[in-house]
C-alpha cells in the first residue's frame, strides 16, 4: 500500500517555471521600470545643466568680444562726451521743476492767475532757455561722432559677418565661393584718428560751454520765497559741481587709447556688476543682471515679506489651535491656491489688484502712506502680492508639517507645568520647530524666485535698477525680473547670438539660485531632525 | 521573584512599615467618577480617596484606565477631544477641580506630572528646570539659579549635572532625563506628583535611583504612581488601588493588597497569575 502515498513533494525547490519576456521575468521587469525612472530623471537634470552650460557659456567670450569692438570702434570715446551732455540734460530738468513749483507758488498761494503767472515768469523761462541752449554746440559735436563711430563699428561687423559667410563656404567645400567673398579689413587706427582728432575742438567747446552756463546763471532771477531760494542755491552749486568734472572728462579723453585690451574678466564683470541691460540697440548693447536680479530680489521680499507671518501664522493656527472641522475646511483652501494656474493669478493682478491697489492709494485717507499715492499700476507691490499668494501654500504646508512633528510629549510636559495654550505655543513649539519652519520659507522664497508669470505680467516690465533712495516707497515702482525677461526675450533672439547666450546665462544664474536656497533648506532640516532626534 | 518573600525581606532596607499607616488627612477625593473618551467610558464609577504625603501606586493590567485617572487628576484629559467626566467629582482639598470656575493652570502648577517617556524640553538642563517658574514670571536670577540647585539636588542629579547646566537636557542618558524631569516638577513646588510608569523605560540601575528619589519625595509631596511593576509598588508605595476594566477592584494599604487581597482578581494579577 506504500506506493499509494503521495511521494513527499519537493517541487518547491526547483524554480518555477515562470513567464518570460525577452527573457526577463516579471520582477525583472518591474526592477527596470522603476530603475529606469529613476535613471531617466537623473539623465534629463544632467542634460539640462549640460545644455544650461553650453549655451551659456559661450556668452562670456562673445560679451568680451562685444566690450572690445566698444572700445576699438570708439564708442567708449564718444561716450565720454555723451555723458556729460546728459548730465548737463539732468541740470536742466531741475531747472523745469524749479519753473513747476515757482508757478504753483504763484498760483496757489499768490492766487494769481495762470496766464499772469506764467507772464511773471518770463525772465525765468529766458535763463533756462539761455541754460539748456548752451549745450547745443557740444550736442552737434557728439552726434556728428556718434554717426562716425556708428559706421566704424558698423563697417567692422559687417567684415566679421564676411569672414564668418567665407569660413562656412570654405568648410563647405566651396573654394572658389570662399575665395570671391571680399573681406574688408577696417583699420582701425586710422578711422578712429578721424574721432580723437576732435579733441581740440572738443576742448574748445567745453571751454565755451562752461562760460557761457556761468554766463546763464548769472540772469538767473531771484526767487520769491526762501525755500525757493534754497533751491536756486542747490542748482548753483550743483551747476558748479558739474563744471568741475570737465577737467576730468578731458582726461579721458586725451588718455583714452583704443588698442588698449579689455581684460578677460570684464567680459564677468560686466554681466555680474552691469547696471544695465539694453538689448538691440543701435548704439552699444549691455548685458548686466544686476537690475533683474535686483528687480527678482525686490518681488521676493515683498512676497516674503507678506508670505510669512501668512503661512507660518496660519500653519500655527491650523496646527495648534484650530478645532479639527476648522482643520478640515482651511487646509484645503489653502492647499487649493497652489491649484490656481499662475497665469490667471498675473491676470488678477493685473485686472483686479494693480488697479485696487492704485485706487486705494490715490484716497486722501491714506496719503500718509509711504510711497502713495502712485501711478503705475503694476510694480513691485502688485507683483510680490500675487507671489505671496503663490508662496503662501508652500509655506504653510512645509510649516505645518514641521510644527506636526514636534513631539506631543514636550506640549504635555509644557502643560502639565501650567503653561497657557499660547505660552506652549511660543515657548516650546514654535522654538522647537524653527528650523523646519525656516527651511519652509527657504522653499518658498525658492517658489518664488522661480515664479515666471505673475512676475512679467504684474512686475511692470521696466528695466531699471529700483530707486532706494525713494525709502519704502521704492516697492511702488516697477521692475523687470531675471524670470521676466527670459520669457520675454527668448522667443525673438537670434539663435546663438550674444543675447541669446545672456538669457541662458541668466537663466544659469537663477538655476544656481534655487540650488543653493533648496540646499540650504535641506541642511536645516537635517540639522533638525538630529536635534529633536 | 516571589512578592511576598520580597516583602516579607528584611533585608531589603526599603520595604514598608509592617504596622499598617495610620489614616493620613485626605487630599483628593476621587467621588464616583465616570469618564468617557467620546462615546467609551474608560472609567466606572471610581471611588478613592488620596491621602496627603503618601505614595499611591495604580496597578492593572494594560488598558484597565490607570492612565486615563492619573491624566484626570490635573485635567491633562481636557487636551484630547471628546474626553468628559460624565459623574462624580474631583476635589483637592474639598474643592471640586472641574468646576468651571477653577483655573486649570493653577490646578496644573499645583499637581505636577512625570511621564512614561522622559521628556525633557530641546533646551538648556536649566532653562528645562526654570520653564515652570518663568511661566510665572519668575526671573530673579539668583532665586532662579537657587531653585535650579535645590530642585536637581531634590531629583539626585545635581552631582552629575552641575558642571554642565547650560548643555541640552537632550544629552543626558535616560535615567537622567527622567530625573530631570522629575526636577522639572517639583521646581514649581507642586503638593501632587502624578508619575506615569516613570520607570518602565529605565534600566534597573537607574530604576533603583528614581525609586529611591520617590521614597525622598514622599515627605515632601503627595504622589501618585502608575506601574507595573508589582515590586515597585510593593516598595515604594503606601496604598495600593487595583483597577480592572475600568473598575476600581480594590483600594488598601500595599501591604493588605500584596500579602492578602480581599478580591479573588486582586490576589490573582499580584500573584503574576494574569495581566
Ligand atoms: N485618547 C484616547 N481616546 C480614546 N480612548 C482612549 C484614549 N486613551 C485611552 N483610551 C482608552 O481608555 C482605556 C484606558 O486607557 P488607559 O491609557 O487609561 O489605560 P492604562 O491602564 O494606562 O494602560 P497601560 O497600562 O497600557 O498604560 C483603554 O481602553 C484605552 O483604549
Ligand atoms: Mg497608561
Amino acid at each position: 500500500m506504500d506506493s499509494l502515498r503521495p511521494a513527499p513533494n519537493s517541487d518547491f525547490l526547483v524554480n518555477k517555471k515562470r513567464v518570460r519576456v525577452l527573457g526577463l521575468s516579471f520582477d525583472d521587469a518591474v526592477k527596470i521600470f522603476f530603475g529606469g525612472n529613476a535613471l531617466v530623471s537623473v539623465i534629463v537634470l544632467a542634460l539640462i545643466t549640460y545644455f544650461l552650460f553650453q549655451e551659456g557659456f559661450g556668452f562670456f567670450g562673445q560679451n568680451h568680444r562685444n566690450l572690445l569692438t566698444y572700445r576699438q570702434a570708439g564708442l567708449e570715446y564718444v561716450d565720454y562726451i555723451r555723458t556729460q551732455e546728459s548730465a548737463h540734460t539732468a541740470l536742466t530738468r531741475y531747472l523745469s521743476d524749479l519753473r513747476l513749483r515757482q508757478f504753483n507758488y504763484a498760483t496757489l498761494e499768490k492766487n494769481i492767475s495762470p496766464s499772469a503767472a506764467n507772464e511773471s515768469l518770463v525772465a525765468f523761462d529766458d535763463f533756462a532757455a539761455l541754460y539748456g541752449d548752451a549745450v547745443e554746440p557740444l550736442r552737434g559735436l557728439v552726434s556728428e561722432l556718434t554717426e562716425q563711430s556708428t559706421a566704424i563699428k558698423t563697417k567692422f561687423l559687417v567684415a566679421e559677418d564676411k569672414r564668418v559667410e567665407r569660413q562656412q563656404l570654405t568648410t563647405e567645400g566651396k573654394i572658389a565661393e570662399a575665395a570671391a567673398v571680399k573681406i574688408e579689413t577696417v583699420d582701425f587706427a586710422l578711422e578712429v584718428k578721424a574721432l580723437t582728432g576732435t579733441l581740440p575742438a572738443y576742448k574748445e567747446l567745453a571751454a565755451e560751454f562752461a562760460k557761457k552756463l556761468d554766463a546763464a546763471l548769472v540772469t538767473a532771477p531771484a526767487m520769491p520765497t526762501p525755500e525757493l531760494k534754497n533751491r536756486l542755491e542747490r542748482f548753483r552749486q550743483l551747476n558748479s559741481d558739474f563744471i568741475a568734472t570737465f577737467p576730468a572728462t578731458t582726461r579721458s579723453l586725451e588718455t583714452w587709447d583704443y588698442t588698449r585690451a579689455v581684460p578677460w574678466y570684464q567680459a564677468f564683470s560686466a554681466f555680474l556688476f552691469g547696471r544695465e541691460w539694453l538689448t538691440a540697440s543701435f548704439w552699444q548693447d549691455w548685458y548686466g543682471i544686476v537690475p533683474l536680479f535686483m528687480g527678482s530680489l525686490m518681488v521676493s521680499l515683498v512676497a516674503l515679506l507678506l508670505a510669512v507671518p501668512m503661512g507660518v501664522g496660519a500653519a500655527i493656527y491650523v496646527n495648534q489651535i484650530a478645532s479639527a472641522a476648522e482643520q478640515r475646511f482651511i487646509k484645503p483652501c489653502i492647499e487649493f491656491i497652489s491649484a490656481i494656474p499662475s497665469v490667471v493669478l498675473g491676470f488678477f493682478g493685473i485686472a483686479v489688484l494693480g488697479q485696487l491697489l492704485r485706487w486705494l492709494s490715490q484716497q486722501d485717507a491714506l496719503a500718509w502712506v509711504p510711497g502713495f499715492p502712485f501711478s503705475e499700476r503694476l510694480n513691485i507691490l502688485t507683483a510680490g502680492c500675487l507671489l505671496a499668494l503663490i508662496a503662501v501654500p508652500t509655506i504653510f504646508t512645509l510649516a505645518e508639517d514641521a510644527l506636526q512633528n514636534v513631539p506631543k510629549a514636550f506640549k504635555e510636559a509644557s502643560f502639565a507645568l501650567g503653561a497657557t495654550r499660547l505660552q506652549t505655543i511660543i515657548k516650546i513649539v514654535v522654538p522647537a520647530s524653527l528650523s523646519g519652519i525656516i527651511s519652509a520659507v527657504l522653499l518658498g522664497l525658492g517658489r518664488v524666485i522661480g515664479e515666471t508669470m505673475v512676475v512679467l505680467l504684474c512686475a511692470g516690465n521696466r528695466i531699471a535698477i529700483p530707486d532706494f533712495t525713494a525709502g519704502l516707497a521704492v516697492v511702488t515702482q516697477p521692475v523687470h525680473t531675471m524670470t521676466g525677461i527670459i520669457a520675454q526675450e527668448m522667443g525673438e533672439v537670434v539663435r546663438g547670438s550674444i543675447h541669446y547666450r545672456a538669457l541662458f546665462v541668466v537663466g544659469l544664474g537663477l538655476f544656481f539660485l534655487s540650488l543653493a536656497i533648496n540646499f540650504l533648506a535641506q541642511k536645516i532640516v537635517n540639522k533638525y531632525r538630529i536635534s529633536i532626534g | 521573584m516571589d512578592i511576598k518573600t520580597s516583602f516579607n525581606s528584611s533585608s531589603s532596607g526599603r520595604s514598608i512599615p509592617v504596622t499598617s499607616s495610620p489614616v493620613g488627612p485626605t487630599l483628593i477625593d476621587i467621588d464616583h467618577v465616570d469618564f468617557y473618551y467620546g462615546a467609551s467610558q474608560a472609567l466606572h464609577d471610581i471611588n478613592l480617596k488620596i491621602e496627603e504625603k503618601k505614595v499611591t501606586a495604580f496597578i492593572g493590567p494594560s488598558g484597565c484606565g490607570k492612565s486615563t485617572l492619573l491624566r484626570c487628576l490635573n485635567r491633562m484629559n481636557d487636551l484630547i477631544d471628546g474626553t468628559r467626566v460624565a459623574k462624580g467629582q474631583i476635589k483637592i482639598r474639598g474643592i471640586n477641580i472641574y468646576d468651571p470656575s477653577v483655573d486649570v493652570i493653577e490646578l496644573r502648577k499645583r499637581v505636577g506630572m512625570v511621564f512614561q517617556k522622559s521628556n525633557p524640553f530641546p533646551k538648556s538642563i536649566y532653562e528645562n528646570i526654570t520653564y515652570g517658574l518663568r511661566l510665572q514670571g519668575r526671573s530673579n536670577k539668583s532665586d532662579l539659579d537657587a531653585v535650579v540647585e535645590k530642585s536637581l539636588r531634590g531629583a539626585a542629579l545635581w552631582d552629575e549635572v552641575k558642571d554642565r547646566l547650560h548643555t541640552s537636557g537632550l544629552g543626558l542618558s535616560g535615567g537622567q532625563q527622567q530625573r530631570l524631569c522629575i526636577a522639572r516638577a517639583i521646581a514649581v513646588e507642586p503638593e501632587v506628583i502624578l508619575m506615569d510608569e516613570p520607570c518602565s523605560a529605565l534600566d534597573p540601575i537607574a530604576t533603583v535611583k528614581v525609586e529611591e528619589l520617590i521614597q525622598e519625595l514622599r515627605t515632601k509631596f503627595t504622589i501618585v504612581i502608575v506601574t507595573h511593576n508589582m515590586q515597585q509598588a510593593a516598595r515604594c508605595s503606601d496604598k495600593t488601588a487595583f483597577f480592572y476594566m475600568g473598575k476600581l477592584i480594590e483600594f488598601a494599604d500595599t501591604r493588605a493588597i500584596f500579602m492578602n487581597p480581599a478580591n479573588a482578581q486582586t490576589e490573582a494579577y499580584v500573584s503574576g497569575r494574569f495581566g
